[in-house]
Parts: C-alpha cells; structure tokens; sequence
C-alpha cells in the first residue's frame, strides 16, 4: 500500500460540482437586507463580479472551471491523498484513515482553490482592487497571493487577535503586495463604531467582513471577496473532494466517513459536498459526513437555523443558515478561522436535512489530537484542522472498541507553521476551554423584542 | 516618587516548616521544633529587584522591615514605627495606622493568611495591598505568585502612574480547626490588590486581557439579562465584587459578603444564613444560586460560604448552580474545587464546571480535590 495516492495533471477536476443540483428542493433564497425581498443579481453587482453572481445562483450541476484558473491551481493541484498508516498504528485501530493534504498550496492551505477563480472572474470584469476579511490569515495569505498572480491589489481586514497572534501571516501577505489592516479599524464606519462601542475588542470575522463590504461599496474600481460561506466558494472548493474521490477509486476504497472542520464551511463543502451528492442521489446512501466546530463557537450544534447577517453590522443580505446571532462576537480561541457566527447556507441546511451531522470540542483536546497527529504523520496542523483531526481520532479509537474496519477520509486543510504561540500555550497549560452557555443566552434572550 | 508601606512579619512561615499548620500563638513551640524565621529571606528575594526603583518606604524597625531593606541595599526609607524584640498581630495592626497616617500608596508585606488579615482589619479596601507569600497558609487572593513576581508588579507601578488594582478575597482561617485537620474559613472581606495581567500567567500571554472591571461589567450585564428573561425564579446570590456587578446591572444594592435574595430583579432578602435559605427555598418557586470562587486557591463552594450548607444545595439543584469568574480570576486558579462537607455531593458536580466569564462566554475548569495544605 502506498502512503500517497497521486493523480497525474491531466486528472485534475476539469468542472466544478454544484451539489445545488442535487438537493430535494431548492436553497432557501438570500433576502435583501432593506427590503426582506430575495436577492436579485443587479443587488449583489456593487460588490461582486457577474460570473460569481452566475455561479452563487446556478442551478447547474457542473461548472467548467477556466483554463486560467487550471492553469494555476496546477502549481499546486492535484494535492496528495495521504494513507495515515503511522497514526493508525498508534492508535491501533482497524480503521483505514485518509487525508487529503491541502497545505501544498503555497500559502498553506486550501483557500487558494477558490481565492484564484475569484480574482480571476473580477480581473475579466475590470476590477482593480479586492477587499476582503481574514480570520487567522489563511484567506487573507491566500487572496494575496492571487491578486499578485493577476497583478491586482488587494486590502485585506485581519481580525485584529489574529493580527497580534500570527505576524507571519501578515508579512506573507505583503510579500505577495498586499496591505493588511488590524480589524476593527478606524478606516471605515462600521470599524469606527465597533471601537467606539469596545475598544478593546479582539475583533471578529463579522465585524471584518463589515469592513471589507464597506470598503468595496464605496469604491467604484473595488470588488468584495469571501473566503467562505457563500455557494460559489463552496463550489470553487469541490475540487478536494471530486479528486478524493478519484483518488479512492484507485485503491478501490469508498469513505464510510468524511470529516472536516466548520468555520464558514468551505473546507468542509469542499471535501464532502461530492459524496454528500453520493448520498442524496441513493449511490452511498450512508457516507456519514461529518462537521467539526469549536465549542465555543458551536453555530451547527447549538445555533438556530434561520435568517440572518453575514456580518456583524447588518450590510449583507440576509442568509437562511444556522448562526449564534449575528452580533455574536466568539471568544479568542487559536482557531482564529473557526470565529463565525453563522455556517454556509448549503451546509447549513444538509445539516439541517440530516445528510450531514455537527459535533464540537474544545481547544485542549483539540490540540491534544494534533499533537498526536504530529508524532505519527510529522505535520502540524492549523489549530483550525487540528478540530478535524480529534474527530477522526475519536471516529478511529471508537472503530478499535467495535472491531469495524471502517474508511475515514478527512480534509487536512492547512499547516499550522505560522501558529507557534497557540502550540505554545497549549504546552504552557494556559489554553483556555471556551464554551457557549446556549441554556442561558436563550433564557437572556427571551424577553428580548422579536424581530421581523 | 512613590510611598510605600513595608512590613514584613518575621514568624510568617516558621510554624509550618516544623508542622505546626500555622504560627499564630505558636512561636516558642516552633522555635523548640527548630523551625527559624525565614519571612525576611523570602523579602529580600524581593527588594533586592527593588534597589533602584523610584520608591520611598516607610517601615517598622528591626526584623518587622528595616533590617530586610537594609540587607538588600536600600537606603530610601524612614521608620514610623518601632517594634518590640517579641512581635504579634497588634504590631502588625498598629504599623499598618502608622502607613494610613503617613498616606501611603500601597502597602507591601511578607507574611500569611494571618498577617493580610490584620493588615486588612486596619486598612480595609482604603489602601491596596500586596503580599509576599511566606506564610504557612495563603488562601487570600492579595499575594503574588512568588516574590520576583510581587516585586514585577511594583516596578511596573513605579515606572507608570497606572496601577492596576482588583478587588482581591482576605480569608479568615481558623488556625486551631486547621491544626486539627478542619479547614474552617470565611471570607474576612474584599482588599484591593495590584496586579499585572498576564504576569501570574506563565510565559505565553497571547491575547491582551480585557480589564478586570470592564469583565465583571460583561458578566454583569449578562446575568442581569439571563434574570429578566426567567421571571419567577429566586435568585440566591453570593458574595463578591464579580456578583455584586450583576445587582450594579439591575440597579439595585447587594451587600458584599453576604448571600443576598433577587426576584423579579427585585431585592427580596439580604444576608441569608442556612435557616434564611431553607424557609425562602420552602416556598417553591423555581430558584438559582449565583456565586463566584472564592480566595486563591479556586474554592467555589464551601470555603467562606459555610451558609449554602449541602441542604441547601440539594435543595436548589446542582443544575440550578450558576458560576462565575472574570477571566483574570480563572488564570489564577487553574483548577477550581468544592468543599461542602458532603463528599458525595462534591462528586455529583463531575469533573468540570463551566464558569460565566464574560458576555455569552463560558470557561470549561477543571474540578480537583481541595487543597489542604
């Protein structure tokens, strides 16, 4: 058995999987935040190119991906499926565990799979510049690294915990010609109201992704990117899964497991949504998919599934997706990209449908597993991946009770080589296990005004 | 230049090197064990970091301060007062009036439980203070993690004009119980206490602390939130600056020490003891305690809160219990305890206990076993 399953070039995923096509009834419409109506495309245009706006709403069930884009994801693409031989073994478990290894890319992880494809349909459209969010810098490192490929500019807003905790990231993204600001930051309105209100706030996604939208509603040569959330990144990430797929057939395995971490869901999407197709069409119809968040910012195991923002200052329309509650600002854990308080609105409703499930755990544990995972495959993972990691351990140590010889395949979606001082405190004994009291912010909540 | 207190109290500690679980009222049986006085030591590893910082002391003769500032090189200081060969609690008590007089910043001492407690009794929460810990016993939060550490808080203050001060537990321990293995304590009151964020937190600080008072204000508005959402439910509340910002919320007085009664948001009942609880629990309204931990060594119930008697937390509910801790708080005290009196009751909490920290935030903490010595 080799430890790594290649595909040639020439195998690489020649059109995207829009599992939309696949879904028993439609996705729930995004509303316009003004007027509650279903978003039309001339609504999305202020910020985002119209071959995205195609891609968000197509009810396709392929996409042919550009021969531009091809050509780029190349650099990188297909990535390895690794065969984790040696962490079996340490857990002595009969189970066969898969990962797919997305930290080859050069910013080191699977972002760039839809921060290319994006650049590109805004430079086709005449955009010069991108504004966009980053949690713990891999978006941001990513959508850097894009721009540059082709010669645009990008400011991309950092949330400002991360900002302090990851320098590195931030100098990977001036490397590659983009300014990075600290978020909240005083350059736009909704920053300002934000510092004014909490100065020492550690920021949050929500509350960047204000920013950028901002920043790109104003700017008439400015476009807005999301590294997350939305349908057409989920799409631009189901490469991972359609080459694990390919990947698999060739050793003639099937996953009974697929695994990946949740923040805004496209890690995740990217590696399940073509077998969570699988399902839904009766091929496998019990493929187990497996989303895995932060207990302290559990959107799918403890959120409600409803209307809400994107963003923290109410500028996005609005999603059907589960959320903690769109002014919800997650406690600073190390997994800075899991910090969202809502999930893609695909994702969340397969979870929502039961085709897919949401565990959650805390930071300890989860860097307890990749620490594991370090001793036995050498790769330190993203304090992000490391969630993904102690569900497949916890899956496989649960297989060594039963005896099932079962198919574990997660998405290792990036190295943790820039996030040290996470491993480190996690060494120092001073991680801190964050939750989300659920029982008692619903009590705080009831005599609160409804709202629409 | 800054004034500050000194006084160090030089039987601290002897008692418990010679197994005597405390020193108060047993020097000569120390002495005869040949235990010898080590508070000046444990000073000293502290002033001398202090040689060349900006600050003036005021301080007692011989052994209860000056002979320490002398041996670790320091000449700014000037004696208010004069102690006798043979030292007790009064000379404690009477220096701390001498400092309060002359209008001292802070006051920094070496010693025990005991001697924060007669420092305390004098100052009260008027002039913060800071221990060097040399004690037998140091349940109280007004101590640094070691000397270097209390000596790091000071040359911070003397270099900035911010001192960062938190409320801070002062216990009163019943020695002669301690002696027979019996951990009576209660809560003596609330000192204020210098602190550095993120100094007792190990190497790695990786986040900025949110301001202890801006934390209790977030968990504050909380629980205010979490009590108008359950109308009809009793609210029991415990002592603390942390719980009294939950009544600062509703707008409404709470006494600091005691275990106050809310309905409604409404003050129902201040100061319960056992028998109080009992009769406002007989009514059967759905009812909440809200407490937070107590002294340094991450006591939550039990220790200082002898009123919730196991009765009454059988009556309540383990479920109905709601904790809560500023972050800064919870750093220091890595692994929370119970200490009932009922050991099965202690068990039924589990091994972790999730703690209200801030605004719709949580700490998951560790339960151990009590510390007992």
């Amino acid at each position: 058995m080799d430890t790594k399953i290649n595909l040639s070039e020439e195998d690489m995923p020649k059109r995207w999987y829009n599992v939309m096509a696949d879904l028993p009834s439609p996705l729930d419409p995004p509303l316009h935040p003004a007027t509650g109506k279903p978003v039309t495309p001339d609504d999305l245009k202020p910020i985002f190119p119209m071959g995205l706006i195609q891609q968000e709403m197509s009810p396709d069930r392929f996409i042919d991906i550009p021969a531009e884009v091809r050509d780029i994801l190349l650099l990188w693409r297909p990535s390895p499926l690794y065969r984790a031989q040696r962490l079996e073994k340490a857990l002595k478990t009969p189970a066969k565990i898969y990962y797919k290894w997305e930290g080859v890319s050069p910013p080191g992880s699977h972002k760039p799979n839809t921060a290319v494809p994006q650049v590109y349909y805004n430079m086709k459209e005449g955009i010069e510049r991108i504004a966009t969010e980053t949690g713990a810098g891999q978006w941001g490192s990513a959508l850097a690294f894009a721009t540059m490929l082709f010669e645009m500019q990008a400011t991309i807003y950092m949330v400002r915990s991360s900002y302090s905790q990851k320098p590195y990231r931030k100098s990977m993204m001036n490397v590659w010609g983009a300014e990075c600001i600290p978020s909240p930051s005083t350059k736009t309105n909704s920053g300002r109201a934000i510092l004014e209100k909490y100065p020492d706030t550690p920021g949050s996604l929500g509350i960047a992704i204000s920013e950028a939208v901002e920043d790109a509603a104003t700017h008439p040569d400015t476009n807005y990117s999301l590294g997350s959330v939305l349908n057409h990144v989920c799409l631009h990430q189901t490469v991972i899964g359609l080459e694990c797929r390919e990947q698999l057939a060739s050793v003639d395995d099937y996953p009974d497991l697929v695994i990946g971490c949740v923040g805004g869901g496209s890690n995740f999407a990217g590696i399940s949504f073509p077998f969570a197709g699988d399902k839904m069409t009766g091929k496998h119809p019990d493929v187990d998919l497996i989303a895995v968040e932060p207990a302290s910012c559990p959107t799918l195991t403890k959120g409600m599934f409803t209307y809400d923002f994107g963003d923290v200052a109410g500028l996005t329309p609005l999603l059907k997706m589960f959320t903690l509650g769109h002014d919800f600002i997650p406690p600073a854990m190390h997994a800075g990209g899991l910090r969202y308080h809502g999930d893609s609105p695909i994702v969340s409703r397969l979870v929502n449908d039961k085709v897919m499930r949401a565990v959650a755990y805390h930071q300890n544990e989860v860097f307890e597993a990749a620490q594991t995972f370090a001793r036995s495959e050498g790769i330190i993972v993203a304090p992000e991946t490391s969630h993904a990691v102690k569900a497949v351990i916890d899956e496989a140590l649960k297989c060594r009770k039963t005896g099932e010889g079962k198919t574990i395949l997660f998405n290792c979606s990036g190295h943790g080589n820039f996030d040290m001082s996470a491993y480190d405190a996690y060494y120092s004994g001073q991680m801190v296990d964050f939750e989300y009291p659920d029982a008692l912010i619903k009590e705080s909540l009831a005599r609160l005004p409804k709202l629409g | 230049m800054h004034t500050i207190g000194f006084l160090v109290n030089p039987i601290a500690g002897m008692g418990g090197a010679v197994g005597l679980k405390g020193t108060d009222g047993q020097v000569m049986e120390a002495t005869r064990r040949g235990a010898v006085p080590k508070a000046g030591d444990r000073a000293r590893e502290a002033l001398v970091l202090l040689r060349v910082a900006p600050v003036h002391f005021l301080t007692c003769s011989g052994p209860m301060g000056e002979n320490t500032l002398r041996e670790s090189g320091i000449t700014r200081y000037r004696v208010v007062y004069e102690s006798p060969d043979v030292t007790s609690a009064k000379d404690t008590r009477n220096a701390c009036r001498a400092f309060r007089d002359e209008g001292v910043e802070l006051i920094l001492f070496c010693g025990g439980d005991g001697t924060a407690r007669d420092i305390y009794d004098v100052v009260t929460d008027t002039v913060p203070m800071l221990g060097i810990p040399a004690g037998v016993k140091m349940y109280s939060s007004v101590f640094a993690v070691n000397p270097e550490a209390a000596a790091g808080i000071l040359l911070t203050y003397a270099e900035s004009p911010v001192l960062h001060i938190r409320d801070a537990e002062v216990m009163d321990i019943d020695e002669d119980e301690y002696r027979r293995g019996n951990l009576r304590s209660s809560l003596a009151g609330y000192a204020k206490s210098p602190y550095l964020p993120g100094l007792v937190q190990g190497a790695k600080r990786v986040f900025e602390e949110q301001d202890d008072e801006l934390a209790k204000e977030a968990i504050g508005r909380f629980m205010a939130e979490v009590m108008r959402g359950t109308p009809d439910t009793l609210y029991i509340i415990g002592p603390g600056s942390t719980t009294r910002a939950i009544a600062d919320q509703l707008a409404v007085e709470k006494t600091v020490l005691g275990f106050d009664a809310f309905l409604d948001g409404k003050l129902v009942a201040t100061d319960l003891n056992e028998k109080d609880m009992l009769a406002l629990l007989a009514e059967g309204k759905r009812a909440r305690l809200v407490i937070s931990i107590i002294g340094a060594q991450g006591s939550v119930l039990g220790r200082g809160t002898q009123q919730v008697s196991p009765h009454v937390i059988r009556k309540i509910g383990i479920e109905n219990i709601i904790v809560v801790a500023t972050p800064h708080k919870l750093s220091e005290t890595p692994v929370l305890f119970l200490d009932t009196g009922d050991r099965d009751l202690d068990g039924a909490f589990g091994s972790h206990l999730s703690v209200i920290s801030g605004y719709h935030v949580a700490q998951r903490k560790r339960l151990g076993g009590p510390v007992t010595e």
